[in-house]
């Protein structure tokens, strides 16, 4: 399409881009969000040449099995891997629409294959947002659970998730430094308890999340 | 009994799908949908949409019911097999 308004389509990856160029730039990224991919490598093998057609056509590795809307602003949440966008459905069903991802403690994915159920609304859902090693002790950071901003915190060893938006004017929590429990709003200074979600300030309270931690991932507790 | 199967020519799961119709001899009528155009397009999208609550494929449809997916064992319970 942009190729009409004079300009070359712009394309990721170089033309003799092949699966296991693919494999290599996706499993990183996918293992630090909890994925791997299927176990089936036959099927695997098949999606990402799918992909790479879909690369050819499109110059991006827009998901085989969704379609394209045409409108590049919807379509970024259809680049493989898609995870993040869709990270509290695929959590609940345990893996990505197409399958070729699936949660690391699924130990064989052709159990998984094909079947796409879309998870039952208000289950209760364990979220992978990162791993432990990727969050220092004193750190926090913005994740996105499903349509959620959330802040996660680590104090020593343990993970707190809260509301990403000071009630204050709305700045990101995640956005602050932690003093011990208390996170500190950068924005004006509000402060806020990790483990609660409570601040001095009346009827500012934020919401907080269970947070779980189990091989080495942290995950975040919600609903569908 | 009437099969209609919404595809994209791009997807696994649907050519699973399709070769698994033709293995059991399953009659069987098929649009691709990422091959439509223009107002064909969005029409059989729209279509898509409303019966199977998404944009997932494939979606097929054996009469009366709806499976979304390369789905073996609800293939084989609604057509019979
Ligand atoms: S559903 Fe799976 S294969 Fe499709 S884009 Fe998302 S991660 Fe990739
Ligand atoms: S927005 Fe957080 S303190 Fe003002």
């Amino acid at each position: 399409m942009s190729a009409a308004q004079g300009r070359p389509v712009r394309r990721r990856f170089s033309a003799d881009t092949t699966i296991d160029d693919l494999k290599a730039y996706m499993e990183p990224f996918a293992g630090s969000l909890g994925y791997k991919f299927n176990t089936e490598e036959w099927f695997v093998d098949e999606v990402l040449a799918s992909e790479i057609g879909i690369l050819d056509a499109t110059g991006d590795v827009y998901c085989p099995c969704r379609m394209r809307t045409g409108n590049p602003k919807e379509d970024v949440a259809i680049v493989c891997p898609c995870i993040p966008f869709h990270n509290v459905q695929f959590a609940a069903m345990r893996k990505c629409w197409c399958g070729l991802f699936i949660l690391n403690d699924v130990e064989d994915g052709a159990d998984l294959l094909g079947v796409i159920e879309e998870p039952e609304k208000g289950a209760e859902v364990e979220v992978p947002v990162c791993r432990v090693e990727d969050m220092p002790a004193g750190s926090v950071r913005h994740v996105k659970v499903g349509k959620r901003d959330i802040a996660l915190a680590r104090v020593g060893d343990e993970f707190y998730a809260l509301s990403n938006v000071c009630l204050h004017a709305f700045g990101p929590l995640s956005g602050g430094v932690l003093d011990g429990h208390t996170v500190v709003c950068p924005w004006h200074g509000w402060r806020y308890d990790v483990r609660t979600g409570t601040t001095d300030h009346p009827g500012a309270d934020v919401k907080t999340y269970p947070v779980v931690v189990r091989d080495g991932l942290v995950l975040v507790v919600t609903t569908v | 009994m009437t099969v209609m199967l919404y595809a994209l020519s791009t997807c696994p799961y649907c050519r699973l799908t399709k070769k698994y119709l033709d293995e059991n001899d399953v009659e069987y009528d098929v649009i691709d949908v990422d091959l439509l155009e223009g107002d064909e397009r969005t029409a059989v999208l729209a279509d898509v949409k409303n019966l199977s609550g998404g944009t997932s494929f494939p979606v097929l449809v054996v009469g009366e019911e709806v499976i979304v997916g390369f789905n073996k064992a609800a293939m084989k319970e609604h057509l019979g097999l």
